[in-house]
């Protein structure tokens, strides 16, 4: 009695430890039950207007699999098999098989892939994937695993990845791209050929006069602040033009002009722009290269040097033209107080509420920019000054156009005019 | 006429005395001026709340060093905080040198907070955020980050490989990246709003100074910023909405310093309009004369 | 709380003072913190450049990973150093034309690409009188900065709504600037009322 006990106690518990380690895949026929997971396809395919290395899979997900997850499994043309991805769910309708470019498995450029997709409705175990990973034998149909059943699904067709040459989403850039290129190049060689572009008068720039008069008038020195910037910063540049015109008009009035400067290389140039200048008024004898000094290369220190000078020489008119930072406050407030006339510009809209607030006149930004070209007159400048009016125009007729069909479209409900809105407002979106 | 030749010649000394005493005396006496919540801070607040799942990953920017940290390191703070509230993960990214101290101290004194008040869900440096190190080239590492972020850093400020680190699992680039705030107060904001967001498509946040703070309403209408937190006021609003939430136990650095913010900021308003007042008056006496 | 006994708050706090002193006089502890400061942020810096570009970007791709393409970047970068000798001094040229090139490629669609979505955001989708403030400040701004006219006439009183915007702006911008320079010193205020004297929490 024992013996038979013993017997089959061993033998259920055979059954069971076997039934527990060797897990059962079934294979329950080709036939889905479902006809809608029958239909159910991946679409696979190169990830359009990207720099390679990338396929994009899709699919539709009927309202009865909402509940189901995917997986899908990457086989390249050589046979080996890479897991994508597990237990999505089939509502997010794509994926993505992008891969940093030291991972080993990543998709590489003109190798063929296939992907099977593992439709479930739990996640899948550890157990299973590591089968679908390494002897599955991949064919369509109802399977069932520990007494889960998933489908497995047709495959996608060979897919290729490849790089595009051309990103056709940016389409709307090249073609501005090539406006402005054009416009450019058609005013600037208008101006070569030496056709007079009209620029107007800068406000600032007649205050210049009055202001050395005035100064002259009551013996006092000009001062002129060049910033903080480096040669290379195109405020600075503009400062450097503005400061050859006050020159010569302090050399006309045969008074005398300050510049403090923070760097070194632009010291250099406002010496040889201020001597040019003199020497053009034709009073090169009243050049003195010690009034255009060297100050200190620190922000804070400069601003204490130039104001402790603004305080001894009392200038009669100072003119702040270049790169600012929170130093001009600093300069413009000291300067109101001595009670000079200032002419201000720079391009930093941080710092340009102060400037406004505390000088006479103030270029804004690309005022600045535009007094320099004034000044000059150089044909290349003067092309370019026009390019980007043109440009101005082109922007301002679109937001007009924009506000007219607007107008009509929404305002008065014509639908033509919507939809021609809609166009142009598709046309911009890049 | 006395009054107005009082103000003309004031020394300045005299305001920056009032003036620290306006900001002093609230912090002893605290005042609770009443505070609104904007809607750019909300909307940054509702995206990481509502519109990035359990395990989405935060990106910070911090671009700032001491000299804006009063107003910046809150928001750097408050950000991380929620994010790590709604189990999101955090990555700060520095484009300056200066950025990676400030962030490596909002990360210590977030997770020491943090784990202090939440024994049952404690976060990890390198399991729930970390800071990519420190690397030249400004918009060229904003641009390379779209294609490969672990590329781009290799190591975290820490001298960790990223590839080891369980925070980095299945981020490739901005495509894994929920959301992006960048913190600073120069113009490094527009490189993210042009390289990320116009090329990459990535969401971004605005932190940013007061100062610039105006400059940059610009690309809130235009949508290419998700929301704004601008200055001190932004932090404190965000604050609120943590503590109204219940997830936030650290000092309230910019809640407590908005009383002092108000009373300056009326201090300033009588100082404009006697200003005012004593140049038109004069000019009309100057005129007159 | 009380007086903090933390060595470097301390430090911390002085120099904020000392800073700060300016304020009343310029004098020498002031002068001290300002060199301070810019000492160390130079000295920083360079630390972080030495780790982060040196050591990660070159020395360890060369000598781990064997990867001797990024001699071509290297010596691109040394040609920089070239500028401090008089007779080669034109070879610095040619790094600063790969950046000056690379910069521009990357920058130029980008920018254009920013204007668009200015341009886009300002289409007036629907009609309500913030739309039409935007749409009239943008347009009378431009005009304001359009050089080829005279502005007279109609072209003068339209620059001069210009005007009258960017002057709004300047004003909202003066306003921030205040709001930023006071957190900034509340920032500095709550740092020594709480951690240095540890009168507030």
């Amino acid at each position: 009695m024992k013996k038979i006990f013993f017997f089959i106690l061993s033998i259920s518990l055979f059954i069971l430890i076997f039934s527990q380690e060797k897990p059962i895949l079934t294979f329950l026929g080709e036939d889905t039950p479902d006809s809608i997971v029958k239909n159910f396809t991946i679409d696979a395919s190169d990830i359009p207007n990207d720099g390679g290395g990338g396929i994009e899979l899709k699919w539709d997900s009927p309202e009865i699999l909402k509940d189901w997850f995917i997986s899908i499994i990457r086989i390249d043309e050589d046979g080996k098999r890479v897991l994508l991805t597990t237990d999505i769910p089939i509502l997010s309708k794509q994926v993505r098989d992008v891969n940093s470019e030291e991972e080993p498995d990543r998709v590489i450029d003109s190798k063929g892939y296939n992907y099977w997709g593992i439709l479930s409705k739990k996640f899948i175990t550890e157990e299973l994937l590591q089968i679908l990973l390494d002897t599955f034998d991949f064919k369509e149909g109802l399977y069932s695993f520990n007494d889960d059943t998933f489908f497995v699904l047709s495959k996608t067709q060979m897919v290729y990845s490849k790089a595009s040459w051309f990103n056709f989403l940016r389409l709307a850039v090249l073609i501005s791209l090539i406006i402005i290129s054009l416009t450019f190049l058609y005013y600037l060689n208008l101006a070569k050929k030496g056709k007079d572009l009209y620029i107007r008068k800068i406000n600032g720039l007649d205050a210049v006069e009055e202001a050395v008069g005035r100064s002259t008038e009551m013996g006092k020195p000009i001062m002129y602040i060049l910033g903080i910037g480096y040669v290379t910063d195109i405020p600075t540049i503009a400062g450097l033009t503005i400061l050859g015109r006050v020159a010569k008009k302090v050399a006309e009035y045969e008074t005398k002009i300050l510049v403090p400067s923070y760097d070194p290389v632009v010291m250099t140039t406002a010496q040889e722009v201020v001597k040019e200048a003199f020497t053009e008024a034709g009073r090169p004898d009243l050049y003195n290269k010690n009034d255009i000094m060297y100050i200190t290369q620190d922000q804070f220190g400069y601003a204490a040097g130039v104001d402790g000078m603004m305080m001894r020489e009392k200038p009669g008119a100072i003119f702040l033209q270049g790169l600012f930072f929170a130093e001009s406050l600093i300069l413009a407030e000291t300067g109101h107080s001595i009670g000079a006339i200032q002419i201000s510009g720079t391009t930093e809209t941080a710092q340009l509420p102060f400037f406004v607030a505390a000088c006479d006149y103030t270029l804004i930004g690309e005022e600045m920019m535009a007094a320099s070209v004034y000044l000059q007159k150089e044909p290349m400048m003067l092309g370019s000054i026009a390019a980007e009016d043109f440009l101005k125009v082109i922007i301002m007729s679109i937001l007009v156009l924009g506000f007219l069909l607007s107008f009509l479209g929404s305002g008065l409900k014509i639908e033509f005019f919507k939809n021609l809105f809609d166009i142009l407002y598709q046309a911009l979106q890049v | 006429m006395r009054f107005i030749n009082f103000i003309n010649k004031l020394d300045k000394r005299w305001i920056y005395l009032v003036l620290a005493l306006c900001i002093i005396i609230p912090f002893l006496f605290p005042i609770g001026f009443p505070m609104k919540t904007t809607a750019p801070v909300k909307s940054i607040y509702d995206f990481i709340e509502d519109s990035i799942p359990e395990g989405g990953v935060v990106l910070i920017g911090a671009d700032y060093d001491p000299s804006t940290m009063a107003e910046l390191h809150p928001m750097a703070k408050v950000i991380a905080t929620h994010a790590l509230s709604n189990n999101l993960r955090v990555l700060f990214v520095t484009l300056y040198p200066q950025g990676a101290g400030m962030a490596q101290d909002v990360i210590e004194n977030v997770l020491r907070e943090w784990n202090n008040s939440n024994p049952d869900n404690q976060k990890e440096l390198g399991k729930d955020i970390t800071l990519l190190a420190y690397v030249p080239g400004v918009s060229a590492v904003v641009l390379k980050m779209g294609e490969d972020i672990i590329e781009t850093f290799n190591e975290d400020g820490y001298g960790n490989k990223l590839s080891d680190l369980e925070v980095m699992k299945e981020i490739k680039n901005y495509n894994d990246i929920d959301l992006m705030v960048e913190l600073a107060g120069s113009a490094v904001v527009l490189t993210w709003l042009i390289y990320a967001n116009g090329r990459y498509g990535l969401n971004v946040g605005i932190g940013t100074t007061a100062v610039s703070a105006a400059e940059y309403y610009s690309y809130l209408q235009s949508k290419q910023a998700i929301g704004m937190l601008g200055g001190l006021k932004g932090a404190a609003e965000y604050e609120n909405l943590l503590s109204k939430k219940g997830v936030y136990w650290g000092r309230k650095d910019a809640t407590v310093g908005m009383d002092a913010q108000s009373s300056a900021h009326i201090f300033f308003i009588i100082l404009i309009v006697l200003g005012n007042i004593a140049y038109f008056v004069s000019k009309k006496q100057k005129g007159g004369r | 709380m009380a007086l903090s006994s933390n060595f470097w708050i301390w430090i911390a706090a002085i120099l904020t003072l000392a800073i700060y002193s300016f304020l009343y006089k310029d004098n020498p502890f002031y002068k001290f913190a300002e060199y301070l400061l810019v000492g160390i942020s130079i000295g920083y810096g360079i630390s972080v450049y030495w780790h982060n570009t040196i050591i990660t970007k070159v020395f360890n791709p060369l000598v781990y990973d064997k990867n001797f393409l990024v001699l071509i970047p290297l010596l691109l970068g040394l040609l920089m150093f070239s500028r401090f000798f008089k007779n080669v001094a034109y070879l610095s040229r040619i790094p600063i034309a790969f950046v000056v090139g690379a910069g521009t490629g990357l920058s130029v669609p980008s920018s254009f690409e920013f204007l668009f979505k200015q341009v886009y955001a300002t289409m007036p989708t629907k009609l309500d009188i913030g739309i039409i403030i935007i749409v009239i400040g943008v347009i009378s701004t431009l005009i304001y900065f359009f050089f080829s006219l005279e502005h007279k006439g109609f072209v003068g009183r339209v620059s001069r709504v210009g005007i009258t915007f960017i002057m709004v702006a300047f004003g909202a911008a003066f306003g921030y600037t205040i709001m930023a320079r006071v957190s900034l010193f509340i920032g500095r205020i709550q740092f020594l009322l709480s951690d240095w004297l540890g009168i507030i929490k």
